[in-house]
C-alpha cells in the first residue's frame, strides 16, 4: 500500500499545491461524537474548515471517524457536542424543517450509488430537488418537467446526458456513480460531502469519478471533502490531506506535501 | 503434531471440540423425547383411528359416484357464481392493498415515520391478521346479512392483516441507500416513500399482491359455506341437499376455476420481473 510514493512516475505527477484560497463554506468547531456502550469518543473534538473551489481528501484507517465527522456534520448522525456552520448559518441549532432547508447547499455522496434501481437515470438525478419541493406531484411520485430539465443538465456535467434514458440497474459502477454525483448536483449545493466514493470502482472509473469531483471543484467553486481510502487518489485528486486517528485529526496539509512519513503515522501507528 | 504445540489461547491451551460431542447428543436426544410427546398427546386426543379413515374414503367414493354422470344443466349457474367469487377476491385484494400500502410504510421499522404510527399500524396488522377471514365474514353476515359483499368485506379485512406484514416485511428488507440518499438531500418522509421505498420494492408488492389474490380466490369457497354468496354457496347447498350430481359440476368448475387463477398469476408474476 505505501510502494506508491517511491514511483517516480506518482512522484511527478503529484497534485499542485496551488490551492485558492476560497471562502469557508463549512465550518466545524470542536466536534464530538460519544456512541452508547463504547468507552472510546468515534470523534475527539474535530475542529476543520472547507474552502470554496478544494477538493480536502480525509485519509485514515477503518473506525478513525472519517465517515463519523461526515455523518455528523450532515447531523444525519446527532453529533454529541461542537457547532458544525453550513454558509454561516449552525445547523446544530436547528431541528426537523428548518434544519431540513438549512442543510440543502451540503450534498452527499455514498461509496454505492443508491440509486433507485428501476428508475431511470435522469429520474435519479432529478429526485436531488426533492428538498426545495412539498408538492403534491412530487408526494405522488412523479417530478415536475423543470427538474427534469435541471437533472438532464446535471447528468451533462457528470458526461452522463447519453445515459439518461437507461434504468439505474443498467449502468455500470462509474456510471452509477457519476449519476449519483448529477443527483447531488441537482440539490445545486456549494459543499459536497463524498463517503469513500470511488471505495467499490475499478482503477479507472474510481480516476474518472475523482477528476470529476476536482473538476466541480475548480470549475463550479464547490467545497468537496472526500473520504477515500487510496492514498494515491488523495495525491493525485486532493488539493489538501487530512488524517484521521482515533476521532482526531492527524494531520492537515497540502497534498504537495503529504508523503510517506505521513501515510506511516495514520496507518501504522507511528512507528519509525 | 500434537495438540500441546498449539499457542496459548486467552493464557489457557485451546479446546478442540469434535463437531459431535456429548453435550450436543444430549441435546439432540432431549429434543427428539420432546417431539414424541408432542405427537403421541395429539394422535390420542385427535382420535386417529384408521379404520375410520378408510370408511371416510369409502363414503368419499360413493358420493363421487352418485355425483357421475354431472348434472350439466347447473354449468350456468355455476360459471356465474364462480365470476362472483372471483369478483369477491379481486374487490376484497385491492381494497386490502390500498389501505395495506400505507400501513406497511408505518409498520416498517426502517422507514416508519413516528414510533406511534408504527405501534398504531402493527396493532391494526395484528389484530386483522390473527382473526381469520372467515370469523369476519361471519360478523359482517351478521352485521350485513347474507351475500357476497359481507364475504367480500371479510376477506378484505382479513387480507390487510395479511398484506400489512408482507409488504412491511418486503421494505424492511430493501436496500436503504436510496432512501438514504433522499433523506440527506432534504427529502420529506412523503416523498421519500413515494420515490425511493415504493419504487424500490414495488415488483415484490406486486408479487405478493398476486398471491394473496390466488389465494383469496380459494378463501371464497369456504366463504360461501358460512352464507358469503359465491360458488362456495352453491357446493355447500348441494352438499346439504344430497345434490350429488349437481356438487359434481360445481366441483369441477372450482378446480378449474383455482388451477386457471394460479397459472395467470404464475404467468404474471414472472412478467412483472
Amino acid at each position: 500500500m505505501l510502494e506508491f510514493a517511491l514511483n517516480p512516475a506518482v512522484e511527478e505527477g503529484a497534485a499542485p499545491s496551488s490551492t485558492a484560497p476560497g471562502e469557508v463554506l463549512l465550518h466545524i468547531t470542536d466536534l464530538v461524537k460519544q456512541y452508547p456502550n463504547q468507552d472510546r469518543r468515534a470523534l475527539d473534538g474535530v475542529s476543520l474548515q472547507f474552502h470554496a473551489g478544494e477538493v480536502t481528501a480525509i485519509l485514515g484507517a477503518n473506525g478513525s471517524g472519517k465517515t463519523t465527522l461526515l455523518r455528523c456534520a450532515m447531523r444525519l448522525t446527532e453529533p454529541t457536542s461542537g457547532g458544525v456552520q453550513l454558509l454561516g448559518r449552525d445547523l446544530t441549532a436547528l431541528q426537523g424543517e428548518e434544519l431540513r432547508q438549512a442543510r440543502l447547499p451540503a450534498a452527499m455522496i455514498f461509496q454505492t450509488s443508491n440509486l433507485v434501481r428501476r428508475r431511470s437515470a435522469l429520474a435519479n438525478a432529478a429526485t436531488g430537488r426533492l428538498g426545495r419541493h412539498s408538492g403534491l406531484r412530487w408526494s405522488l411520485g412523479s417530478v415536475d418537467r423543470d427538474d427534469l430539465v435541471a437533472g438532464a443538465h446535471a447528468l451533462d456535467k457528470v458526461d452522463a446526458l447519453p445515459l439518461a434514458h437507461q434504468r439505474a440497474d443498467t449502468l455500470s459502477g462509474g456510471q452509477a456513480q457519476r449519476v449519483a454525483i448529477a443527483r447531488a448536483l441537482c440539490q445545486d449545493p456549494r459543499v459536497l460531502l463524498a463517503d469513500e466514493p470511488v471505495a467499490s470502482l475499478d482503477p479507472e472509473a474510481a480516476d474518472e469519478v475523482m477528476s470529476l469531483l476536482r473538476r466541480l471543484a475548480t470549475e463550479e467553486g464547490l467545497a468537496v471533502a472526500c473520504v477515500l481510502h487510496q492514498p494515491e487518489m488523495a495525491r493525485w485528486h486532493a488539493h489538501r490531506v487530512i488524517g484521521m486517528r482515533g476521532g482526531a485529526i492527524l494531520f492537515d496539509e497540502p497534498a504537495s506535501t503529504f508523503d510517506l512519513t505521513d501515510l506511516d503515522r495514520l496507518y501504522r501507528g507511528g512507528r519509525t | 503434531m500434537s495438540a500441546t504445540d498449539l499457542p496459548l489461547v486467552g493464557g489457557k491451551a485451546p479446546v478442540l471440540r469434535r463437531p459431535w460431542d456429548a453435550p450436543r447428543i444430549g441435546r439432540w436426544i432431549g429434543g427428539l423425547i420432546i417431539t414424541a410427546i408432542v405427537l403421541g398427546q395429539a394422535y390420542h386426543f385427535v382420535g386417529v383411528d384408521p379404520g375410520e379413515m378408510i370408511g371416510g374414503f369409502a363414503g368419499i367414493f360413493n358420493i363421487l359416484r352418485q355425483g357421475m354422470p354431472p348434472d350439466l344443466t347447473v354449468l350456468g349457474d355455476g360459471l356465474q357464481e364462480a365470476l362472483v367469487s372471483i369478483d369477491i377476491a379481486i374487490l376484497g385484494t385491492v381494497a386490502a392493498t390500498l389501505v395495506s400500502v400505507p400501513l406497511a410504510i408505518c409498520a416498517a421499522e426502517n422507514v416508519t415515520p413516528a414510533h406511534w404510527a408504527y405501534v398504531i399500524s402493527r396493532g391494526i396488522i395484528g389484530v386483522t391478521r390473527a382473526i381469520p377471514d372467515i370469523v369476519f365474514a361471519l360478523l359482517f353476515v351478521a352485521a350485513v346479512g347474507l351475500g357476497p359483499f359481507p364475504g367480500c368485506l371479510g376477506l378484505g379485512v382479513h387480507s390487510v392483516g395479511i398484506l400489512g406484514r408482507l409488504y412491511a416485511e418486503a421494505i424492511e428488507d430493501m436496500d436503504m441507500g436510496p432512501v438514504q440518499a433522499l433523506r440527506s438531500a432534504g427529502a420529506s418522509p412523503v416523498q421519500i416513500a413515494s420515490q425511493a421505498v415504493i419504487p424500490g420494492v414495488i415488483p415484490t408488492l406486486i408479487g405478493v399482491t398476486l398471491y394473496r389474490l390466488d389465494t383469496n380466490v380459494r378463501s371464497t369457497l369456504a366463504l360461501g359455506f358460512v352464507g358469503g354468496g359465491g360458488l362456495g354457496f352453491l357446493i355447500f347447498e348441494s352438499l346439504e341437499l344430497f345434490m350429488f350430481r349437481q356438487l359434481a359440476t360445481y366441483l369441477i368448475i372450482m378446480l378449474v376455476m383455482v388451477m386457471m387463477v394460479e397459472v395467470l398469476a404464475v404467468y404474471l408474476r414472472r412478467w412483472i420481473r
